[in-house]
C-alpha cells in the first residue's frame, strides 16, 4: 500500500503551479517540495520501471511490481537533488557553497501507453499532462521508456513531442536490452527525439545523478519546439506519421539483431503460460506460497505468543501493582485489553512478513503478469477481462488497494462488478484467523486447510461473478485480453525488502490505529455492567454490555454450528477489521477467567467452545466459521474504498450479498460436514 | 502457405504481417499503441492457457486473448 501522499483522481489541482525554478535549497518539507518547488511528472507506459524510479528518487515508497497497473493513484514525493555546480536563485540563500540542493516535487502518474485513454487511470494521466491550463502543467515530464522494447515506449513520447512540453526520456531496462543484443546510443537517440535522453537502472539505483543533472538543466531551459505533424484529423494518417517518426528514432539510436532470438523469458513462458501446465503451475505456486507461509511462520508465532502472554503481561502486572493500580480497571485495560489484544496481533508479524515477501517476489519477477494470462478464460467466464485478475490478485494481499486497482478497467460496469467480487478474495488479515484455527483444528494439515480456504475464495469469486453476470450484468460486453508481458527479472533484495516493508508498515499502522481503538472499545463494552449492583470494570464478561449484545445475535449462527457468544462477538469486531478477530477472542477469554485460574491456551478455549456449540462436531463448525469469515464483509476500510469507487448503493448491495452468501455457505458446510465428522 | 488467415489459425514461429482488423476501434487503438497495427511485421510465439497466443511485436511480448485472435487477419510476411 502506498504511503506517499495519495491523491484522489478528481482532484486536478494536484500539480502545484510552480513554473519558476527559483527555489532555495532549504525550501520544501513534508510530501513534495513545497509550493515553490518545481513539479516534475513521471510518466510512461505501464511496467517500464516508473514506480521503481519514483521510489528510488524520493524514498516515498509507492507500491512497485513487475506487472502493469501497479500505480493506480497519483503519488507525490520530495526528490532532493544536489549538485556542486548549481546556482541557487533565491534572494537570501543560506546554502552550503560546496553542495547546493534543489528540492523537486515528483509526481508519479498512472501508466499510459498513449494520450488516448482507455481507462480512468489513463484519462487522469492525460488530463494532468495536457488537459489543464498551461500554468498548472508540470514543469517537466520525465518519460520512462523501456530500452528492450523501445518502439512501444516511444508512442507516448511521440504524442508529447507534438506539444510544447519540456520532456526528458529516462531509458530503463538497458540491462535487459543488452542481454537481447540491443544497444542504445542515448546521444544519437536524443538528437532524433529532440529531447534529452538519460540511461538509468532504477532497480539498482544507477544513473540517478545523471538524471538529476539532466532534469535540472531541463527545468532551467525553454520547452523544445513541438515536432511538426501533418495538418490532418485523420487518426490513421497521424498514426502513420508517429510510427514513421518512432521508426526513424529507433533506427538512428539503437542497433539490434535482425532476428529476435528466443529469450530466457520466452523459454519460461512456454511452460508457465501453456494451456494445461500453466494453470497447474499457477495453482502449485499459490499452494507453495501458503504452505511456506504457514510452516515457517508457526514456530515464530509460538515464540512471540509466549513472550506476550508471559513476560510482557507479567511485567506490566508487576509494574501496575507497584504503582498501586493492581486489580484496578487500569490493569484490566492494559493487561487484558492492550497487551492481550495488540500483543496477540503482533505475533502475526512473521506470518505477514513472509506472505508479503513471497508476493513481492512474484510481482518483481514478472510472474503475476503471466498469471493474468493463465486466468483469462476464468475471468472471461464471469464477463470480466483478464486485466480484472490484477485487482483480484491484489485482493489476496489487502482488499483496500484492490478496490482502488479496479480503475485499470476501462468500463464502469466492469469496475463495479470487480469491486463487488474483490471482498471474496481472502486477504492476509483473514489469513491470521485461518492459520490459528487451522493449527487448532487440523494440526499437521493446517497448511492444507488454509490453502483450501484460498481455493474456496477463488470459487466464490467465480460463482458470485457468474450469478451477477447472468442477472444484473446480463448486457455487459467484454474486452479481449491484450497484455504486455514484461521480461522476467531476478528480484532484487532492495526492491523486495522495500515492498515488504511498505506493506508491513501498513499492517502495523492498522494495528496501532483501528485495532487499538477496537480493542479499547471491546474492553469498554466488556466493562459496562447490565445488571444492578455491578461496578464498572468488575463485571463478568457474559453479563457485560458486550456479552449481552453478542448473546442476542448468537442464535442466528446455531444452524452453522458456532452459536457461542464469544465467537459471535469476534465476528462483530471482525466487521471493523479481521486482524482484530483473534485479539478479540484473546481479550474475551482473558477477562472471562476468574483471577488466579489457569485460563488454558486460547486454542484450547476456542476448541472447547466450538465443541459445545456444535453438539460434538467441532471440525465442521470450525470450517463453517472459516467460510463465514471468508465471505462476509472484510473490514470497514474496504467498505470506505468501495463507497469511494462505486458509490453507496452498490456498497450496501455488496454488504447484503456478502452476509447472505456467508451465512448460507456456513450453514451448508456445517450441515453437510456433521454427517462425516 | 497461409495467406490472409485469422490469428487463431496462423502458424507459430513464422513472420506475419497484420492485414486488417474488424475489432472495435478502442481495441485497435490499444493494439496500435503497443505497436501492432496494419502492416506491422510480427510473429506468434506460442499458445497460452485459454486459447490465446503470445505475439512478438518489435521486441515486446504481447499476450492476445482467444476472442481477439479471430478478429485479426494476417498473412505470412514476404
Amino acid at each position: 500500500m502506498a504511503t506517499a501522499e495519495q491523491q484522489r483522481p478528481r482532484v486536478l489541482d494536484l500539480l502545484v503551479p510552480a513554473p519558476s525554478v527559483k527555489a532555495c535549497c532549504h525550501s520544501g518539507g513534508g510530501v513534495g517540495g513545497g509550493p515553490e518547488a518545481p513539479v516534475v511528472a513521471l510518466v510512461g507506459a505501464p511496467n517500464t520501471g516508473k514506480s521503481t524510479l519514483f521510489n528510488a528518487l524520493t524514498g516515498a515508497r509507492v507500491t512497485m511490481g513487475n506487472w502493469p497497473g501497479t500505480t493506480v493513484e497519483v503519488s507525490r514525493g520530495l526528490w532532493k537533488t544536489t549538485t556542486a555546480a548549481a546556482t541557487c536563485t533565491c534572494d537570501e540563500c543560506t546554502c552550503d557553497d560546496a553542495e547546493q540542493r534543489l528540492d523537486i516535487t515528483l509526481v508519479d502518474l498512472p501508466g499510459a501507453y498513449s494520450l488516448d485513454p482507455h481507462s480512468p487511470d489513463e484519462e487522469l494521466t492525460r488530463q494532468l499532462l495536457v488537459g489543464v491550463p498551461d500554468d498548472e502543467r508540470p514543469d517537466l515530464c520525465v518519460v520512462a521508456c523501456d530500452a528492450s522494447r523501445l518502439a512501444n515506449s516511444l508512442y507516448l513520447v511521440a504524442q508529447l513531442r507534438e506539444r510544447r512540453l519540456p520532456i526528458l526520456v529516462a531509458l530503463t531496462m538497458v540491462d535487459v536490452a543488452a542481454k537481447r543484443g540491443i544497444t542504445v546510443d542515448p546521444a544519437t537517440l536524443s538528437q532524433a527525439l529532440g529531447c534529452p535522453v538519460v540511461a538509468i537502472d532504477p532497480r539498482r539505483r544507477a544513473g540517478l545523478e545523471a538524471l538529476a543533472a539532466a532534469v535540472r538543466d531541463g527545468l532551467g531551459g525553454p520547452a523544445p519546439a513541438p515536432r511538426p505533424v501533418p495538418s490532418t484529423t485523420d487518426q490513421l494518417e497521424l498514426d502513420d506519421d508517429r510510427f514513421g517518426w518512432i521508426a526513424g528514432a529507433v533506427a538512428a539510436g539503437t542497433s539490434a539483431p535482425a532476428e529476435h532470438a528466443r529469450t530466457f523469458s520466452d523459454t519460461v513462458d512456454r511452460w508457465v503460460t501453456a494451456p494445461v501446465l500453466g494453470p497447474l503451475i499457477f495453482l502449485g505456486v499459490m499452494w507453495l506460497v501458503f504452505q511456506i507461509t504457514t510452516a515457517v511462520a508457526a514456530p515464530l508465532q509460538d515464540l512471540l505468543d509466549g513472550l506476550f502472554a508471559g513476560p510482557v503481561s507479567d511485567g506490566a502486572t508487576w509494574l501496575l501493582g507497584s504503582l498501586g493500580l493492581g486489580g484496578s480497571w487500569v490493569e484490566g485495560l492494559v493487561v487484558d485489553g492492550l497487551i492481550a489484544g495488540v500483543g496477540m496481533l503482533l505475533t502475526f508479524v512473521p506470518l505477514m512478513t513472509l506472505m508479503f515477501v513471497l508476493l513481492a517476489l512474484l510481482e518483481d519477477s514478472g510472474y503475476l503478469a503471466r498469471a493474468a494470462v493463465v486466468t483469462d478464460r476464468l475471468m472471461r467466464a464471469i464477463g470480466l477481462p483478464g486485466r480484472a485478475f490484477l485487482p483480484l490478485i491484489v485482493g489476496f494481499g489487502c482488499n483496500v488497494p484492490a478496490i482502488s486497482a479496479t480503475r485499470i478497467l476501462p468500463s464502469a460496469r466492469q469496475r463495479v462488478l470487480t469491486a463487488l467480487l474483490v471482498p471474496f478474495t481472502s486477504c492476509t488479515a483473514r489469513l491470521t484467523v485461518f492459520v490459528m484455527l487451522g493449527s487448532v483444528f487440523f494440526g499437521p494439515y493446517a497448511g492444507t486447510a488454509v490453502f483450501a480456504m484460498y481455493v474456496v475464495s477463488i470459487h466464490l469469486v467465480v460463482l458470485a461473478g457468474l450469478v451477477l453476470r447472468r442477472t444484473l450484468w446480463r448486457t455487459m460486453g467484454t474486452d479481449p485480453l491484450i497484455i504486455d508481458l514484461p521480461a522476467y527479472q531476478v528480484p532484487t533484495l532492495r526492491l523486495t525488502a522495500s515492498v515488504t516493508w511498505v506493506r508491513l508498515k501498513g499492517f502495523l499502522q492498522t494495528a496501532s490505529g483501528i485495532i487499538v481503538a477496537t480493542v479499547c472499545a471491546v474492553w469498554l463494552f466488556q466493562s459496562i455492567p447490565t445488571q444492578p449492583g455491578q461496578a464498572f470494570g468488575e463485571v463478568p464478561v457474559a453479563q457485560s454490555a458486550y456479552g449481552v449484545a453478542a448473546q442476542a445475535i448468537t442464535p442466528v449462527f446455531a444452524p452453522a454450528g458456532f452459536a457461542q457468544w464469544q465467537t459471535t462477538s469476534a465476528l462483530v469486531v471482525g466487521f471493523v477489521a479481521k486482524e482484530a478477530v483473534v485479539s478479540s477472542w484473546a481479550q474475551t477469554y482473558a477477562l472471562e477467567e476468574p483471577s488466579g485460574a489457569d485460563p488454558g491456551s486460547l486454542g484450547e478455549r476456542v476448541r472447547s467452545d466450538f465443541d459445545a456449540s456444535s453438539g460434538g462436531h467441532p471440525v465442521p463448525a470450525a470450517l463453517a466459521f472459516m467460510v463465514f469469515l471468508l465471505a462476509y464483509t472484510p473490514c470497514v476500510a474496504t467498505l470506505a474504498a468501495q463507497w469511494r469507487e462505486i458509490g453507496p448503493k452498490w456498497t450496501l448491495f455488496g454488504v447484503a450479498m456478502q452476509l447472505a452468501t456467508a451465512w448460507l455457505l456456513a450453514v451448508a458446510v456445517f450441515q453437510v460436514g456433521r454427517l462425516f465428522w | 502457405m497461409y495467406v490472409g488467415t485469422d490469428l487463431a489459425r496462423a502458424p507459430l514461429g513464422t513472420h506475419l504481417t497484420l492485414l486488417d482488423s474488424p475489432a472495435p476501434e478502442s481495441v485497435c487503438q490499444r493494439l496500435s499503441s503497443l505497436g501492432l497495427r496494419v502492416g506491422t511485421r510480427f510473429s506468434l510465439l506460442q499458445k497460452t492457457a485459454g486459447g490465446g497466443r503470445v505475439a512478438l511485436v518489435n521486441g515486446s511480448r504481447i499476450a492476445l486473448g482467444a476472442d481477439l485472435l479471430g478478429q485479426l487477419r494476417a498473412e505470412v510476411a514476404r
